[in-house]
């Protein structure tokens, strides 16, 4: 194993955040020039180039995506901002940053001193050895579009918005300190309610698997994590009426050519249910599954939400086809951290500990 | 080439926490990095249940008494598909654990390294990822 280092541990500290608030991003940089609406598909010469593959089909006709397929990847779902618009690199330049990606990512180390050594528990042997694997397409960013691969920036939130984020912050704050004041403190993937099953799909620490069915007007995709499978009608039947909402939305999807298209709508309105925190009356999102070789499907997502970013915005994540089965991953069965974290701050609250001040809400990168 | 690079990507380790890394829940939450431990003890169970594995293992103290613990551990699909099975930690197994107590002083652990009598490493490869289906 390499002996390099290159990890920040501020990084890291923040990377631990995120793992409970995945909803703040980072700030994007400043935008970019206005640019063609299509998507940058940022892939090498080479790939394109590629001889046309003949996508299957189902015995009634539709494209086949069945299987079993796995989105790990080392490459950030954000550029890197000293990459600027750099979206590919050449083979040399590739090769370096998948093994530096690999490098930073890599937690079978212990520099860093306790502070970093306590989260590393997560060690190399509980992850998805895949996740240090960067896209085979020489990206230097899952996302695609805008060119500088970054979430476009913020827009000021409405007074209401601007409350409940302050409220997150707080209960988080109070989560992470190890002293939650209750189990709504707790985030909904920590409650086991909703975590990577909601879309968009995103590449994660574990349980990267995801199985496709379908059968004559359905697609259905049931990600190992957390523990629901989405059944997309691909009949034309409308959505739900507005007033039915569900924690991972209502799902309708068509096919355009040999592309399953799918849109999501009906999210419920709890607090951690949508994607980024976006407001669930503008957000729009997008959903395009490309089978483009027998060991591949490109998992594409265009997002929108005037109340929340500036511009859509979109990336692809290649789905690779795998010999591995799913697995059930029952996340309430054994969820015994909700009761340590609760009594836990419980005791330290009557041997007078307090929780540390929330660092100010409204911070420039929740904007 | 490489030396260019370098410089082009320096830093970019801070900007990769716009990934949304999900774990379950993050461990400093749970576990005081002022409180590392290092012990030995004897493995008494070992519970297979989601989102987290959990072993437990019964510690000898120098006057006798015995302390159970608990040690938490990762979520049991990975585990599996590292090649650790049920009878990796049978009872009995004896093993040194070095992790980080809880904060509230209890008798729970999360394991940062798991070394076996022979020396093996459970969880942390110095090559590889230590997982036994590496060391075949």
């Amino acid at each position: 194993m390499s002996q390099r280092f290159l990890t920040s541990m501020g990084g890291l500290a923040v990377v631990i955040a995120v793992m409970a608030l995945p909803a703040v991003p980072v700030a994007g940089q400043a935008p970019a020039a206005a640019k063609p609406a299509a998507p940058a598909k940022a892939a090498p010469a080479k790939t394109t180039a590629a001889k046309a593959y003949t996508v299957p089909k189902t015995p009634w006709g539709d494209p086949d995506l069945q299987g079993i397929w796995n989105d790990a990847t080392s490459t950030p779902f954000q550029r890197p901002a000293k990459l600027g618009e750099k979206g590919v690199l050449g083979e040399d330049e590739a090769d370096q940053f998948a093994e530096e990606l690999a490098e930073d990512l890599n937690r079978d180390r212990r520099d860093g001193g306790p502070e970093a050594d306590v989260n590393r528990a997560y060690n190399e042997h509980w992850m998805d050895a895949r996740r240090l694997e960067a896209v085979k397409d020489r990206r230097t960013s899952l996302i695609t579009d805008p060119p500088d691969g970054r979430i476009p920036p913020r827009v000021p939130l409405s007074p209401e918005r601007a409350k409940a984020r302050d409220a997150r912050a707080e209960a988080n704050t109070r989560f992470l300190a190890g002293m939650p004041n209750d189990p709504e403190d707790l985030s909904l993937p920590v409650r086991c309610v909703i975590r990577t099953d909601s879309p968009p799909y995103l590449p994660t620490i574990y349980n990267n698997d995801f199985q496709i069915f379908q059968s004559p007007g359905y697609v259905v995709i049931q990600p190992e994590m957390i523990h629901s499978a989405r059944i997309i009608p691909v009949d034309g039947r409308p959505h739900l009426a507005k007033g039915i909402l569900q924690w991972l939305g209502d799902t309708r999807g068509h096919w355009e050519g040999n592309t399953l298209v799918v849109e999501t709508t009906n999210f419920r309105r709890d607090d951690g249910v949508m994607y980024q925190n976006t407001d669930p009356d503008t957000y729009k999102i997008v959903e395009r599954f490309t089978r483009v070789d027998a060991d591949r499907i490109n998992y594409e997502f265009t997002i929108s939400d005037p109340q929340t970013w500036a511009k859509p915005w979109s990336a692809m994540i290649p789905w690779n086809k795998t010999d591995d089965q799913i697995y059930e991953y029952a996340c309430h069965e054994g969820n015994y951290d909700i009761v340590h974290l609760l009594h836990m701050g419980r005791i330290r609250e009557a041997a007078g500990e307090t929780v540390p001040r929330p660092r100010p809400v409204g911070a420039p990168e929740d904007r | 080439m490489r030396t260019k690079l370098s410089v082009v990507v320096a830093g970019f380790g801070l900007l990769l926490a716009a990934v949304p890394v999900m774990a379950h829940h993050a461990f400093n939450s749970e576990f005081d990095a002022k409180k590392h431990v290092e012990f030995r003890g004897t493995v008494t169970k070992m519970e297979w249940i989601n989102p987290h594995a959990w072993i437990h293992v019964d510690v000898k103290k120098p006057d006798g008494t015995v302390e159970a613990w608990m040690i938490e551990a990762g979520t049991p699909n990975t585990l599996l598909r590292r090649g650790l099975t049920k009878n990796s930690l049978l009872p009995g197994t004896e093993i040194k654990v070095d992790g980080y107590q809880s904060k509230d002083g209890s008798l729970r652990a999360n394991g940062r390294d798991l070394t076996l009598p022979n020396g093996q490493t459970l969880f942390l490869g110095s090559s590889g990822t230590g997982a036994p289906e590496e060391k075949k």
